[in-house]
């Protein structure tokens, strides 16, 4: 037929389909990259001292064991900052894709752990290992040893993610207005389990927790990265296979179900990747906002709501954006120090704001 | 083959199917209708695996409890009454969701076009880069249904029949896309595939199932060819009003059958 000789000469050339933004998406992943390597870079090489760029660079490059570094600058570069950038990677990469995740899961562009309580569990979960890994979970304490605080994170995520999610879903429907609602309960609950817990801790573990709670990257360690990386990693690496369960999602459940992804199944490996992701980047950064809400919004206008872009995509936007504002909150008030989630949140909260007046009509509030 | 057998189902504690006997062949298009609140989105939900039920439900041999969904989803694909979305997909994108299970049985080469051709056949040509949610409803119950028929493009794979449930397939949409549709339906079920529709157009029923199903407070009131099934008595009985099969309007009262429209 005539349309059969057609697709022959149109699979030849490289034209897209009307409507078939997968060229699109793949070129802004490309450019994504590429803005992350220079963001790294930057980040690197910005800060109080002043290693520079391309000194780093010959450095790496080059062939002796003395390099193009200082000894200073080579402690600076190597054991203050990278620590530090590999952590802003990890958890601006984690929260935007459970932001992602979750959003998909919820077929919600506003569901986002920081907002509906799971980063409020999480934290829960964090601050009883802080307070009573030394008494009552000890055991735990010294079992998991660096993984104790994240798995804890994890532990608090993952069970307030599986409470919203009995509550506000009835027959494959979210209802939006139960979800927002079940989150601002839930995370009062967990403050005021987490006030609780502060009332009983002693005067180390107030020190702890106060900086824990500042919400920075300021801690960095390679042994924080160490312990969040693989957890991170390995919810990363479910990102893929999430995918096209998430796009079939997107048409309801039942309908996911007509197109063969295992629904109940997937929802519950959807879920625990969004637990572990947050929880592991609460436990070493306190909280973040924003991030989960604003990367993949951004992404959705730039090359529509396919996960199997998307997904990619906020985890190298969301790396980026992190570094971003951590430069922002180191260099404000130099030589002090901004916390970073005050900087996330100064700049996603009117974001957010500017998402809900655009879908006022959309929203079933 | 599709066979259910004294299929029940219950939402909560209400029972809204009892003891349900249905089958479809390869080649037939097998019409469910009855009034509103009858049970017939209740039972294709169970027929679509949505639902837990008693009794039995196989198809091609196979009992449907025990198949995976990714099994299920090669025999059959399923048109939904309505689908909202909360993302900005594009038409194309969401036709293509259709080829997630990778069992559409196109040629090899074919389906990277078959998007387009599966709009072309509800009469959506040129509609792939148009945003889903910008469309009329109309629009958008034919975008599911190019999706679904990507689904199954092949309407026998591995000399297996393949099977299409549409729930008001044509319920939105205006005389001559109810006709493009029910053409559709017919076509695949000629090629060897099975359709199970449900209708309200007694009209369109008449024209183009070989086997209907009437549904009437949960269970099955008749069940055979359009001559047998629509008679004034079982139609004034199950849909409560007094009905008279092939009667014309008294006086002369205008009146538009599809029937009457020209190939």
């Amino acid at each position: 037929m005539f349309d059969t000789s057609l697709a022959g000469v149109r699979s030849g050339g490289a034209q897209a389909m009307p409507g078939d933004r997968s060229a699109r998406a793949r070129l802004v992943i490309g450019i994504l990259l590429a803005a992350l390597v220079i963001t790294i870079l930057l980040s690197l090489t910005s800060g109080a001292s002043d290693a520079s760029a391309s000194a780093v660079l010959r450095d790496w490059l080059s062939a002796t064991e003395a390099g193009a570094l200082s000894e200073r600058d080579r402690i600076i570069i190597y054991d203050i900052r990278m620590p530090r950038v590999a952590m802003g990677m990890l958890v601006g990469a984690a929260l935007a894709v459970a932001g992602a995740i979750m959003q998909g899961l919820f077929r919600n562009p506003l569901a986002d752990p920081g907002l509906i309580g799971v980063s409020a569990g999480s934290a829960l979960g964090a601050v009883g290992m802080l307070v009573l890994g030394a008494s009552f979970l000890a055991p735990m304490a010294s079992l998991l040893g660096i993984y104790a605080l994240p798995v804890a994170a994890f532990a608090g995520g993952l069970v307030s993610t599986l409470l919203l999610y009995r509550i506000s879903t009835r027959r494959g429907q979210t209802s939006v207005a139960t979800m927002l609602l079940a989150g601002i309960a839930l995370a009062a609950l967990a403050g005021a389990l987490m006030g609780l817990l502060i009332f009983i801790a002693d005067d180390r573990q107030l020190r702890d927790l106060t900086f824990w709670q500042l919400g920075s990257l300021a801690g960095a360690t390679w042994v924080k990265v160490a312990a969040i990386g693989p957890i991170i990693a390995l919810a990363l690496a479910a990102a893929p296979f999430l995918a096209r369960g998430l796009n079939a999602l997107a048409l309801g459940e039942a309908t996911a179900n007509h197109l063969g992804i295992p629904v109940q199944r997937f929802k519950y490996v959807a879920i625990i990747s969004v637990a572990a992701a947050t929880g592991a980047s609460v436990a070493v950064s306190g909280g973040i906002g924003f991030v989960g809400i604003v990367v993949p919004h951004m992404l959705r206008l730039a090359i529509g709501p396919d996960n199997r872009y998307l997904l990619p995509a906020s985890a190298l936007l969301g790396a980026s954006l992190l570094l971003l504002a951590d430069a922002v909150s180191r260099t404000i008030v130099a030589p002090a120090e901004l916390p970073i989630g005050i900087v996330t949140a100064a700049a996603g909260a009117p974001f957010f704001l500017w998402i809900l007046l655009r879908k006022r009509g959309v929203l079933d509030l | 083959m599709i066979e259910a057998r004294d299929v029940s189902v219950s939402i909560g504690r209400k029972c809204i199917v009892s003891d349900m006997k249905f089958e479809i062949r390869p080649g037939e298009l097998a019409a469910i209708v009855g009034p509103n609140g009858s049970g017939k989105t209740t039972f294709m939900r169970a027929l679509s695996g949505d639902l837990p039920y008693t009794g039995s439900i196989s198809i091609n041999g196979h009992a449907l409890a025990s198949l995976k969904p990714w099994e299920v989803a090669t025999m059959r694909a399923v048109l939904p009454q309505a689908t909202a979305l909360s993302f900005p997909f594009t038409v194309r994108e969401i036709v293509k969701l259709g080829l997630l299970g990778g069992r559409s049985g196109a040629l090899p080469g074919e389906e990277e076009r078959l998007p387009e051709r599966a709009l072309a056949r509800v009469d959506l040509e040129g509609f792939g880069g148009r945003f889903y949610q910008e469309l009329s409803g109309g629009e958008q119950q034919r975008v599911q249904l190019a999706r679904v028929l990507c689904q199954v493009w092949a309407p026998v794979l591995e000399e297996r029949p393949r099977y299409l449930f549409l729930d008001e397939p044509v319920s939105s949409l205006d005389i001559k896309h109810q006709l493009i549709i029910m053409d559709l339906a017919r076509d695949f079920a000629g090629r060897g595939g099975g359709v199970v529709a449900i209708l309200h157009d007694l009209n369109l029923t008449a024209m183009y199932a070989d086997r209907i199903y009437v549904m009437h407070k949960g269970r099955l009131a008749a069940a055979g060819s359009p001559a047998n099934v629509l008679s004034d008595e079982l139609m004034s009985r199950v849909f409560e009003c007094r009905l008279r099969v092939g009667a014309l309007p008294a006086g002369n009262a205008p009146f538009v059958l599809p029937q009457s429209a020209a190939p």
